[in-house]
């Protein structure tokens, strides 16, 4: 029997692993990254101000990418190190 | 470093069957494929040479490794011929370049897809064609490789659409989508010269929307043909509106092209006239645009004032691409991506 190859081969290790998400938001700090599409802040948000309510959480910090950063682009160090050091979650990536 | 490779059982060789078995795994294009067997891959490997197991690039999203013989796998499944292969080398080392912003390419929602412009001694000897309909249909290596290409962006980097490709509608250069630069007919050399790869043969990715045609049947000076190709550039409706970093590739067909060097127009002119011409009020972007992604200089022009479709002259490049007749097209990128231009072995 003749043999063929699978066409999408093997996989290389993940380039980042996402930190584990907390088990209790209560008492944390929630940020919110907007990624500048549009609704994409009001979406979030929202969302955050939700859970925080229901769970115990803050929303302490929303910000944008930074000037010149978008929703194609990673968001600018500055802002990177200033969710590090300022929340315990972020929530980022959505839109409608 | 060797690289472990899933190996299938070809249970029934006949066309349909190999067609059933991919639909059913969720692979290939939709079209009827050849089947990737040992012998069709090893004779492909043989074109290009090199380490089969050499990576590449890591494709996103998926984060598959583009080896040697993973490109040939898929060259194989389009119909590519091993004179390809150095072309589909090159072209995935480019796919793995940050600045093309791979990732952002298959995340979008945009129709965006990768056109492949092959540049030098390579795409006469391969048989690409550069001349007439050179955008297709009808020539086997621009139609294969630009078809393995997007194998390879389907299969090692997972850009299915939905999980891997969010374009809302796709696109039919999503298909295949590969040219030859006629530098035969080009009165300013090889593209890939003028961006310093120097090399005999080079392939430029350059991730963008289908081709918008623009023709002049008429003129017999550059600013008139030129005005045409900038009308097509300056509007509202495409990804690059308000995105300062948007490149725009300008495939002169070489009766345009002609008629623009016998003015004394170099590459350079072209490229220059269209960023003074392409050009809308300030005004009107703002109205339509609440999110522009303009240089800071951008921001500051009045309202009154004409604003450039892009942000520098550099980010509109200018090949020669075709054969008889008045017709160009200019494609316009994604926006945040840029092209990348790459020797090829």
């Amino acid at each position: 029997m003749e043999k063929i190859y699978a066409p999408d081969g093997p996989l290389a290790p993940p380039p980042i692993t996402l930190a584990a998400s907390p088990s209790v938001l209560a008492g944390l700090r929630i940020g919110v990254l907007d990624n500048l599409k549009p609704n994409a802040k009001l979406l979030m948000q929202r969302a955050a101000e939700q859970i925080a309510t229901r769970t115990g959480a803050k929303v302490s910090l929303v910000t944008d990418k930074g000037p010149g950063f978008n929703s194609a682009t990673p968001c600018s160090d500055p802002i990177f190190d200033k969710l590090e050091k300022e929340v315990d979650l972020v929530i980022t990536g959505s839109a409608d | 470093m060797t690289q472990t490779y899933e190996l299938l059982d070809l249970v029934d060789a006949s066309p349909e069957a190999l067609y059933d078995l991919f639909d059913a795994r969720g692979w290939g294009d939709g079209l009827p494929l050849v089947a990737p067997t040992s012998a069709r891959v090893d004779a492909l490997l043989e074109g290009c040479g090199g380490d089969p197991d050499e990576v590449l690039a890591v494709l996103p999203p998926r984060f598959g490794k583009a080896t040697r013989r993973m490109v040939a796998v898929n060259a194989a499944l389009a119909g590519c011929k091993p004179e390809y292969m150095p072309v589909l080398v090159a072209a995935t080392r480019a796919l793995g370049e940050k600045k093309l912003n791979l990732r952002g390419v298959n995340a979008t929602t945009h129709p965006v897809a990768p056109l492949m412009i092959v540049h030098g001694e390579i795409a006469e000897r391969a048989g690409y064609n550069s001349g007439l309909g050179a955008f297709g249909p009808g020539n086997r290596a621009n139609a294969t490789t630009g078809r393995a290409l997007r194998l390879i962006l389907l299969h090692v980097a997972g850009a299915v659409p939905g999980p891997g490709d969010a374009s809302t509608q796709g696109g039919p250069a999503k298909y295949a989508y590969c040219v030859a630069e006629n530098t035969a007919a080009s009165p300013w050399g090889s593209y890939h010269r003028s961006v310093g790869v120097d090399a005999a043969s080079a392939v430029t990715l350059h991730c963008g929307e289908a081709p918008h045609n623009f023709h002049d049947m008429e003129s017999d000076h550059p600013s008139r043909i030129l005005d045409k190709c900038a009308s097509a550039m300056a509007t509202l409706g495409q990804n690059n509106a308000t995105i300062a970093q948007g490149e725009y590739f300008v495939a002169l067909g070489p009766e345009h092209a002609a008629t623009c060097a016998a003015a004394g127009w170099t590459r350079r002119d072209v490229s220059s006239y269209l960023f003074q011409m392409a050009r809308l009020p300030a005004r009107l972007f703002r109205a339509q645009f609440d999110l522009r992604a303009w240089f800071p200089w951008m921001h500051a022009v009045a309202d009154d004032e004409m604003l450039p479709i892009t942000g520098e002259a550099d980010h509109i490049k200018v090949f020669v691409c075709g054969g008889a007749g008045k017709h160009s097209c200019v494609v316009p990128s994604w926006g945040m991506t840029s092209s990348v231009t790459l020797p090829i072995e």
